[in-house]
């Protein structure tokens, strides 16, 4: 499981892509940041990094299915599956390594992103709890996505159309709080109370504030297996069914 | 040793393998021949777990694959129809990655890479982009692939595909060299192949086995047609005519330009014997004979007859059954006419199909086949 993890984690940075979105997302970062503190009004001397958060989640969300379009699609189009379908290693590994990779490849950008607080802190203050808390807040968010993302990886064979797929189920995610809030929803309140259990933002939301709440963490760490068991049982079905 | 039972694939309601059973005995080098689409590969991606079967199962060493992939996984090399290759990867990284993939212990990984490498003769491309590697060295470095891990078994889908004469010979020398420790099952359908390296063949044809033989007895069973190659100076029909009329012949199987009247006919005659009155009554019709020549029935035809279930046709034959048929179409439409309108004085005439298309001597199209009918 191990030697495949490595691969996929490597295989993102033989190409320049991993590079490129990197860029591209420290570059919003950065413009977020650079914003923030320009906008600073003079009375209110706290700036709070879970905004800049929340505005970059907008934004990195979309860059995810860029990142997990390949694991399985492309795989599939270059008849590369084979080798790990004959290998002695199970399919819960397989799906489970390629999911790990690109986690890692979104930790290691969110790495980068501690030079912001660094500076920050250079020449002034910078609250650790809610900045740490918002931190993992954005990295469990982009975990789910990541599975999500996975997933739809393994429904096509074509890397584009995943990522298109991708980008839609993102919009979904992202939004479902705010389709929620509508009045349509909120007058089946069964309907609505199902959508909420599904809500990410609001779960983030506590995060950024500065709060750790154990059942949030459990809720995306939850939902993330939960993805990745489905994505399990798609490429298992897929077996059965390839022609 | 691997047992396959009554392995069915359906893909919807269609068989691609159909209830097939061999076994394969430790040491042996089994060929799996058939035609495109014959089922090879999906029997293959069967027996290495990479596709589920429908109903039937395959035990390697014992282990069944369906309750203990793992272990049997183990023990299978398997080099796909298309080498399982990654481009962005150097060909050792892949390697590395491949040997770690099939839980080559740490220490030993090296060499066996080494080894992989030694044997495919891929040492010197080593640190180059399997994307930029030509289609045989891409194939190579995925047969090394399927070495890692020393497993018992391997099992090869048309490993020669794409390689140029030299790497086919090199190939099949690579495969009589592995056959001392591994046990070896390889599809193809070059029937050359074969007879080289394999001492049981499968013959398979629309996911049903038509045969499992040693070579030799698959070649004794369509013995009894015997056929001659004549090469003849002199006009075809003239020809034809007396070859037609000499007794002993039973057909004249196929008629071949050679160059200016000369033809080269394949004959099915009864015996050996009948050489002499043949070679007599083509003298006595002023023919030259130039070359005469026995031709055994081999694996080929044996292949042929084997896969495809009725008898071909020949080109006379399938432009007989046309005219027919449209003369057929023609007569029930004129009836119909007639009857529709019986006082009708002009009957319709100008065929617009003739029975039997017309047989155009296409100097581009020399080769024609003739059947006694």
């Amino acid at each position: 499981m191990f030697a495949l993890y490595k691969k996929e984690v490597k295989s993102y940075f033989l190409s320049p892509f991993a590079y490129v979105v990197s860029a591209l997302f420290l570059m919003v970062f950065s413009l977020f940041f650079i914003n923030g503190i320009s906008t600073m009004n003079s009375n209110v001397l706290k700036f709070s990094f879970s905004n800049i958060f929340y505005n970059n989640f907008f934004y990195f969300i979309f860059m995810i299915p860029l990142l997990t379009m390949r694991t399985f699609a492309e795989e599939r189009k270059s008849h590369t599956e084979t080798l790990w379908l004959s290998a002695p290693i199970s399919l819960a590994k397989v799906v489970l390594a390629k999911y790990f990779a690109v986690v890692t490849v979104y930790l290691m950008m969110l790495l980068l992103t501690l030079f912001f607080p660094l500076v920050a802190y250079w020449h002034g203050s910078v609250v650790l709890t809610t900045m740490l808390c918002g931190y993992l807040g954005f990295f469990l968010w982009g975990m789910v996505c990541i599975a999500v993302g996975v997933m739809i990886s393994a429904l096509t064979d074509n890397p584009i159309i995943a990522a298109v797929l991708g980008e839609g189920a993102m919009i979904l995610i992202i939004f479902l709080d705010n389709f929620t809030k509508s009045a349509l929803i909120q007058s089946m309140p069964p309907v609505a109370r199902v959508f909420e259990w599904f809500s990410t933002q609001r779960r983030f939301g506590v995060f950024s504030q500065g709060l750790f709440s154990l059942a949030d963490l459990v809720f995306f760490l939850s939902l993330s297996a939960v993805v990745l068991s489905w994505t399990i049982i798609i490429i298992e079905k897929r077996r059965w069914s390839r022609g | 040793m691997v047992e396959i039972k009554n392995l069915t694939k359906y893909y919807g309601s269609h068989p691609a393998v159909l209830d097939i059973s061999f076994t394969v005995a430790d040491h042996e080098v089994l060929g799996f021949l058939g035609p495109n689409g014959a089922g090879k590969s999906t029997t293959m991606n069967m027996i290495t777990g990479c596709l589920p079967s429908t109903s039937g199962t395959v035990l390697v060493d014992g282990y069944d694959i369906t309750k203990n992939p793992m272990e049997v996984k183990r023990r299978i090399g398997y080099l796909p129809e298309l080498p399982p290759v990654y481009p962005e990867m150097r060909v050792r990284d892949y390697l590395n990655f491949a040997a770690g993939l099939k839980q080559v212990p740490r220490r030993e990984r090296k060499k066996q890479v080494e080894d992989a490498m030694e044997r495919l003769r891929i040492t010197d491309v080593q640190k180059r982009l399997i994307g930029n590697l030509s289609k045989g060295y891409r194939q190579r470095v995925g047969f090394a692939q399927a070495l890692l891990g020393s497993p018992k078994f391997l099992i090869l889908d048309e490993p020669t595909v794409g390689l140029d004469p030299t790497q086919v010979i090199e190939v099949r020398h690579l495969i009589q060299d592995l056959a001392r420790d591994h046990t070896i099952i390889f599809s193809t359908h070059i029937l050359a192949e074969v007879t080289a390296v394999c001492e049981r063949v499968v013959i398979i044809n629309k996911g049903q086995i038509r045969a499992v033989d040693t070579i030799a007895n698959i070649e004794a069973s369509v013995q009894g047609s015997l056929k001659l190659r004549l090469k003849v100076e002199g006009e075809i029909t003239k020809v034809t005519e007396t070859i037609r009329n000499t007794a002993g012949v039973q057909e004249i199987d196929e008629v071949e330009y050679d160059s200016v009247g000369v033809n080269s006919f394949t004959v099915k005659v009864e015996s050996d014997d009948v050489r002499k009155p043949l070679m007599a009554a083509l003298l006595a019709a002023d023919c030259m004979v130039l070359e005469i020549t026995t031709e055994k029935p081999s694996l080929e035809e044996a292949f042929v007859k084997l896969t495809s279930p009725t008898r071909k046709q020949t080109r006379d034959e399938v432009f007989e059954e046309l005219g027919k048929k449209l003369e057929a179409e023609r007569e029930a439409e004129e009836t119909e006419k007639s009857a529709a309108e019986s006082e009708a004085p002009e009957p319709e005439s100008a065929p617009e199909a003739e029975p039997g298309a017309p047989e155009k001597p296409l100097p581009g199209k020399k080769k024609h086949k003739g059947g006694k009918r």
